[in-house]
């Protein structure tokens, strides 16, 4: 549940920012229809944010096709890195194979670091 | 008295002074006395087809041999179709020699056939551009010219030649052969410097060496072994370092992939960089947090603080300069380290090495890639050429020297330079299997070039990563101006295969998973160079699309 939150508080301020940040609406620029999914490994829990010509929008749950997943081995531990906003935190879970990628990589890293400039 | 003329002196001067054994072009008339001193003087020609490919595959001699390669190149159009060859070597610090014909110097500014001031044009991308005008001096001048290119940072040098001093003879007594040719010198950093980079490296947690072409350009397997073994030290190495230690090395985190390698740098505490640039793909050096270390090695002192400050720097040829440092530095194990990085890089690679893994229809690249691999084994001569086909191409794994070149993933980002590179990796070093995966649009540039492989029987094996587009182009107009919107990206199904039979060669087209492997086996026994075009899912964007994509946002 606090997952599901985390990751509806993160679509809200990621909105937010769109219209208030700037330099974080500058760096999505005018992507097209880019699909970031981040869920849980058993599918139960997730949400995708949708980036598209300087808009984002965003669905809860797991089953919308993506460009980019972000998959946790589960909720808890998503939670627990996620809010910890550390880099740090993200690579053990990925070393401990806690936290894989799905898709194309780079958006991830993309997203993450869109994501730093509004936390 | 023996005379000899100008075009012969060239010959002599590259046989006997710089054992010259092979040289790339094509004929012209302002150069056939240049043409039959490689007669006289017995050096192989390999003509070509288009001069690029020539400049191409002299700098990929040097690459694959470690010596400067030598094109040659006619007046006018054969001096500009050469210039995107050489703008390559130039922005890949290459050893090209390039003698190149001029219209002749007494028809200067009578409009004769080619006359135009080549020399103003091509400075920019040499590292040193002259003409000679005397007759006497062309050995003094070829001298300098090798001497330039190699010594130092290498890269590419320009020489002129006019027929008025190729097309007349002299005593050879007044042309002599340089006393001293060549001279091996190295610039070593002093020991203050030295202690101070042994210190931050003793006292790392979590450090990753990164080798770039400056390790492959200086030829120090053995000092980068002793170097890596003894701190411990897990690396990586790229460009034309990649293969100077096998990609399976104990130490190696060759398998992290790109993104890995940008996830992992964010965790280190040190950076060690040899003979490597911080340019665009490590985001001019923005990849690496403020909070880490950086020891650079590089023979160019300009790059020690280019695009970010280093804490420790050492100029030097890389090898020389390790083997100055190895002494100062303690032995050391960071094995965990290690296991972390290569298994938070197979986490970030997931799905894509699921997609090696999985027989597909439509083919996926890093299927394709995976099944030319096990076919090949990695005692090979791996080259990409592409957009997104280079991306895939750095998967493959090798246990020779520049065994993995994406060729076009230089900072020239120079399409089209796969098949060159291919012909000279074959020329170099014969005795391995040479596979070049190319993207069907760069296949386009130099094609041509299967004439001369048949021509000069060299049998290399291009596999075309085909996905009917400009692929990467596609992907990135996707998301930039968007799939409605595509605008000249897209090819259609083509046979290219059918053109290379065409022109004496084997071909191959595939559609299926199960079909890959079986078309490898007949295009290598056949003994011909080959062409297996291999039909790919044309949806599948590399991880190396948004990064270009990006790199090109400016709002």
């Amino acid at each position: 549940m606090r997952f599901s939150l985390l990751l509806y508080v993160l679509y809200r301020l990621l909105k937010r920012a769109m219209k208030k940040n700037k330099a974080y609406h500058n760096y999505v620029g005018n992507i097209h229809n880019v699909r970031i999914m981040i869920k849980t490994a058993d599918g139960k829990r997730g949400r995708v944010f949708i980036f598209d010509r300087g808009s984002i929008s965003s669905r809860g749950g797991a089953r919308h096709p993506y460009d980019t997943a972000i998959v946790w081995k589960d909720a808890k531990t998503g939670f627990r890195v996620m809010a910890s906003q550390s880099d740090e935190a993200q690579f053990e879970a990925a070393a401990e194979g806690a936290m894989k990628l799905d898709g194309m990589p780079f958006f991830a890293k993309w997203f993450n670091d869109g994501v730093k400039m509004v936390m | 008295m023996a005379l000899i003329n100008g075009g012969h002196l060239v010959g002599k001067y590259l046989k006997e002074m710089e054992n010259v054994e092979i040289v790339f072009g094509i004929s012209g008339g302002h150069i056939e006395s240049i043409l039959d001193g490689f007669t006289q003087y017995k050096i192989r020609t390999i003509d070509v087809r288009h001069e690029q490919a020539a400049a191409m595959m002299a700098h990929a001699w040097s690459v694959y041999t470690g010596k400067p390669g030598v094109c040659f190149l006619t007046a006018g159009p054969g001096f500009a179709n050469g210039l995107t060859g050489i703008a390559n070597a130039y922005l890949d610090n290459a050893p090209l020699v390039v003698l190149c014909g001029r219209a002749p110097l007494r028809e200067d500014l009578k409009g004769a056939l080619q006359e135009m001031d080549q020399i103003a044009v091509v400075r920019p991308i040499t590292k040193w551009a002259a003409t000679c005008y005397d007759i006497r001096r062309i050995p003094e001048y070829l001298s300098t010219a090798f001497r330039q290119a190699k010594e130092g940072r290498p890269g590419p040098v320009f020489l002129e030649l006019p027929p008025d001093i190729l097309n007349i003879k002299v005593d050879e007594s007044l042309a002599p052969m340089p006393a001293h040719f060549t001279r091996k010198y190295a610039v070593h950093p002093d020991d203050a410097d030295l202690k101070a980079a042994a210190e931050i490296i003793n006292g790392a947690k979590k450090p990753l060496f990164l080798g770039g072409s400056g390790v492959g350009f200086s030829g120090c397997s053995d000092c980068l072994r002793q170097f890596l073994e003894k701190t411990g030290i897990p690396f990586m190495l790229l460009n034309y370092g990649r293969g100077e230690l096998p990609d399976d090395h104990p130490l190696s985190v060759m398998e992290m992939g790109g993104l890995g390698l940008i996830f992992g740098i964010g965790q280190a505490d040190v950076i060690v960089a040899a003979g490597l640039r911080f340019n665009w793909i490590l985001e001019s050096g923005k990849v690496i947090p403020p909070g880490v270390k950086v020891v650079r090695i590089d023979i160019d002192p300009h790059e020690i603080d280019r695009n970010r400050m280093a804490d420790a720097g050492l100029v030097g040829d890389v090898g020389s300069v390790l083997g100055q440092l190895t002494p100062f530095v303690r032995e050391n194990d960071h094995s965990e380290w290690m296991n972390k990085l290569k298994s938070a890089g197979r986490s970030t690679l997931d799905h894509e090495l699921r997609m090696r893994e999985t027989a597909s229809d439509p083919i996926h690249p890093a299927r394709l890639v995976a099944q030319i691999q096990k076919f090949v084994g990695d005692d090979a001569l791996y080259v990409a050429d592409g957009g997104d086909t280079s991306y895939y191409g750095l998967g493959f794994s090798t246990r020779n020297k520049a065994g993995v070149i994406a060729t076009s993933s230089g900072l020239f980002g120079c399409l089209g330079t796969g098949i060159p590179f291919a012909m000279a990796a074959k020329l170099a070093r014969p005795d391995k299997k040479v596979v070049v995966l190319n993207g069907d649009g760069s296949f386009g540039f130099n094609a041509m070039e299967f004439d001369t492989m048949v021509r000069h029987d060299i049998p290399v094996v291009c596999v075309i990563n085909n996905d009917c587009a400009w692929g990467m182009i596609k992907h990135s107009q996707e998301l930039s101006i968007g799939s409605d919107r595509l605008q000249c990206s897209e090819f259609g199904v083509r046979r290219y295969e059918k053109m290379v039979e065409g022109l004496g060669g084997h071909g191959e087209f595939v559609t299926k998973d199960e079909e890959i492997i079986p078309a490898l086996k007949r295009a290598f026994d056949s003994g011909k160079p080959a062409c297996v075009n291999v039909m790919t899912d044309p949806s599948v964007t590399s991880p190396a699309t948004p990064l270009f994509y990006q790199s090109l946002n400016m709002e």
